[in-house]
């Protein structure tokens, strides 16, 4: 979920999609800037975090990178629950991983979180000559289900940064940390801390 | 996966020993009949700044005894197997006695902590001076006081594991009695030396910053020793009149004592023992096994004669790079270890054949037919996703159109019809790049692959019991011996232990360097102290950063990501130590946390 600070957010966001669509590699491009042309597959799953600036804010994305592989869905809500923003990735090469893709907004909408940001990502636009997935096609979906449709390239990093900046813009502005009673107050800051002192 | 910098692939061998010392023609003389001699090589190795001694009899060809009728080589070869030195940590050694009479062979009687010693090694060839100056070199060694002959090894204490707390000596002598005192001095010596992992370094440490006080030390342990332990003398004069044949068996049932030992004293300091850098505690690791000795383990038709003493041995050791491709197969349980080498001949041909066949199946599947084949597509499709980013850094796995990953593909596709019903799961390209990375053959490959998923498949299990059971397991172990990360793990909602789940799907592929996973696995598959060792190293790992893990308050996410982060940062070596010795100490309460059916265990038969 995400949380407001000051002038500062924190937002949990989960990467989905097929095996081999690129996912980790997204990630490692926002993250450190690096491209690896045999990034090896995620087992389990990989934790990463990143701070963006928009506008007077700044929003430190907490990102959970999963495995690809349908035999490991079950280990996936693990991940999503309490998310503020999930990006669907598939690969604009293979058809298969795009029909993957609409099985996961469709597991992210039954879950019912309305104020869930979701970001669809046709990656390896880099491979355009071995494109089986048309760019209207993605676009009108991701209309039809309230989803923002980007193209990216991990390998060339064409709209990486913008993917995650767009997520960025548009995560709730105003969700309050809750409750607002205070009751929780002693404990929950301090854990804060902590926290950040190691996922810094 | 980790690969080590610039590494040719094919080169990778692991921690090679130094030869410090060596001498050609050193025999035992079982019997007073001189054609019964036993000649062999004795060398001292070091290793990581340990040495080890091993004396390896020559196999019958090389052996410049001829043996004059069957009877007699069979027993020699018997014999060859029983007296066999294979690495013993000088660390084990208490003395050296030499006999140098003039116009008799020279021998020295070698005398361990433990009061076994090994029948008389002559030295056909003479060189004991140069061994024991060689020695001197590298270990603390004293010439006995009352015996000009016997030479003392070890006198500060070396592993306090094997004695009581009460025979530490530190500083003052602690009685039996106050444990709560020596358990402090204990700590107190631990804590002088900064960051050691290793007890008796830090006792030493702080014995040479008095060295009166050793000299003191020294000079009360060998009077001790006079009174309590048999000389290297007397125990000679009883070796004489024991059976020869019995010396291995007493050997292994004394070696099992001083673990039992050693679990007490473990206990003891453990319980206080906070600090996550101090946890090295399990016996010195030997070298790795190398051709001769392992030759020794082997009759003359190619059985593995005690299979349990092999894979002891790898155990403790591992094995050296070029003799992984034979033995694995053995550990892996493709090959049968009372099979002889014609019958493992015969294996590999009727089993290349069986491979052939079910390759076949799919590679004749055509396009037409794959088009309405979906589950057959999607298979292939996502065996290819994972071989060409499945260790391609390692040269042997490296550049376009590399036969390999062809291998990986090919034998990674006929699985998936051998066991129709697991299909590819992702992590076991994972676990058969090392496989044909040592076997290189495609069909051998592919067996020893089958082999390994006979008891891992269960990992891939579309429900994840496999997993859940050893992930319960750990848990259950941790609660067992760091009560205190269980009882945080708790608070922070964290028994799930899903931080371990890369560990445990991929037994820690992706935790160590290539060579190090070889080195990891083939301790892990010979079984030799428990089937679930793998999880005794998940707990080593817990138990080591517990303090940082419980300071920093790490949620779930932090601790994923720590843990995850810690691939490439540990030290197997070590990781073995602490995971062998919690093993140990965890004993039947450690047994009985692990359910049985939890892979890699076979699964219990449905009654």
């Amino acid at each position: 979920m995400a949380t407001v600070g000051t002038n500062n957010m924190q937002a949990k966001l989960v990467l989905l999609g097929d095996m081999g669509a690129g996912k980790s590699s997204l990630v490692l491009r926002f993250v450190k800037g690096q491209f690896q042309e045999f990034q090896e597959s995620t087992i389990g799953a990989a934790f990463f975090s990143q701070t963006v600036a928009v506008n007077e804010t700044t929003v430190k994305f907490e990102i959970w990178d999963t495995a690809g592989q349908e035999r490991y869905h079950s280990l996936a809500p693990m991940y999503y629950r309490g998310a503020a923003a999930a990006i669907i990735v598939f690969d604009i090469t293979n058809n298969d991983s795009f029909v993957r893709a609409k099985k996961w907004v469709q597991e992210l909408q039954r879950q019912g979180n309305e104020n869930l940001v979701m970001a669809l990502a046709g990656n390896k636009s880099d491979l355009a000559s071995k494109r089986k997935v048309e760019t209207e096609e993605a676009q009108t979906y991701a209309e039809e289900n309230g989803l923002f449709y980007l193209e990216t390239s991990a390998k060339s990093a064409q709209n990486v940064n913008e993917l995650f900046y767009e997520i960025a813009r548009r995560l709730p502005k105003a969700q309050p940390i809750q409750p607002p009673s205070g009751m929780l107050l002693s404990d929950r800051p301090a854990d804060r801390t902590a926290k950040s002192s190691c996922c810094s | 996966m980790l690969v080590q910098g610039a590494k040719d692939g094919r080169q990778v061998g692991g921690e090679e020993s130094e030869v410090i010392f060596v001498r050609e023609n050193v025999s035992m003389h079982p019997t007073q009949d001189a054609s019964q001699r036993i000649s062999g090589r004795f060398r001292i190795l070091k290793q990581s700044s340990s040495l080890f001694m091993t004396w390896i009899p020559y196999t019958q060809k090389g052996n410049l005894k001829v043996a004059s009728d069957m009877n007699n080589n069979k027993s020699s070869e018997r014999d060859r197997n029983l007296y066999s030195i294979r690495a013993v940590p000088l660390a084990e050694v208490k003395s050296i006695w030499r006999h140098t009479r003039p116009l008799v062979w020279q021998y020295i009687i070698v005398v361990l902590n433990c009061g076994l010693a090994f029948p008389p090694l002559y030295f056909h060839n003479g060189g004991i001076k140069e061994l024991l100056n060689k020695l001197k070199e590298h270990v603390h060694m004293v010439r006995s006081l009352d015996d000009a002959n016997l030479y003392l090894l070890n006198d500060v204490v070396q592993d306090p594991l094997q004695k009581s707390l009460s025979s530490l000596e530190l500083r003052d002598v602690v009685p039996v009695t106050s444990v709560a005192v020596a358990q402090n001095q204990l700590l107190a010596a631990i804590s002088s030396e900064n960051g050691s992992s290793k007890i008796n370094t830090a006792i030493s440490v702080s014995n040479e910053s008095t060295g009166y006080e050793q000299r003191k030390l020294y000079s009360r342990r060998v009077g001790r020793q006079e009174e309590s332990r048999p000389s290297a003398q007397q125990s000679h004069c009883e070796r004489e009149q024991m059976p020869q044949s019995d010396s291995k068996f007493e050997e292994t049932t004394i070696s099992d004592e001083m673990a039992s030992t050693r679990v007490g004293s473990f206990e003891l300091v453990e319980s206080k023992l906070n600090d996550y850098s101090l946890s090295v505690w399990g016996r010195a690791r030997l070298p790795p096994l190398e051709n001769e000795e392992w030759a020794t383990f082997l009759d003359s038709e190619g059985r593995v004669v005690d299979s349990k003493a092999l894979r002891k041995r790898i155990f403790y050791g591992g094995l050296g790079h070029r003799l992984r491709r034979e033995v694995w197969k053995f550990l892996l349980g493709y090959h049968q270890y009372d099979s002889t080498y014609m019958e493992r001949e015969e294996l590999r041909t009727k089993k290349y054949k069986e491979y052939k066949l079910l390759k076949a199946q799919w590679q004749t599947i055509s396009a037409d037919q794959a088009k309405r084949f979906a589950k057959f597509r999607e298979r292939k499709s996502r065996v290819e996703k994972d071989v060409v980013r499945t260790d391609r850094i390692l040269p042997f796995y490296a550049g376009d159109d590399n036969q390999n990953v062809s291998k990986l593909h090919d034998i990674l596709v006929t699985y998936s019809f051998y066991n129709f019903d697991i299909g590819y799961c992702q992590g076991m390209s994972d676990f058969l790049s090392p496989i044909l990375f040592v076997m290189e053959d495609e069909s051998e490959s592919f067996w020893c692959f089958v082999a390994l998923m006979e008891h891992l498949a269960p990992n891939f299990n579309r429900d994840q019991n496999g997993m859940h059971s050893q992930l319960l397991a750990v848990a259950k172990l941790v609660e067992l011996l760091d009560s205190p990360l269980h009882k945080y793990l708790k608070q922070a909602d964290c028994l799930n232990y899903f931080f371990c789940f890369r560990w445990i799907l991929i037994q820690f592929k992706r935790e160590f360097e290539y060579e190090n996973v070889m080195r990891l696995w083939e301790v892990l598959w010979t079984h030799y102290l428990t089937e679930h060792f793998h999880l005794y190293i998940c707990v080593a790992l817990l138990k080591k950063y517990r303090r940082k893990i419980v300071d920093e308050q790490m949620d779930f996410d932090c601790l994923l990501r720590f843990i995850n982060g810690l691939s490439g940062h540990l030290n197997l070596e070590a990781v073995l130590r602490d995971a062998e010795s919690l093993c140990i100490l965890a004993g039947d309460s450690g047994v009985a946390c692990i359910p049985a059916g939890t892979p890699p265990s076979l699964p219990v038969p449905m009654l």
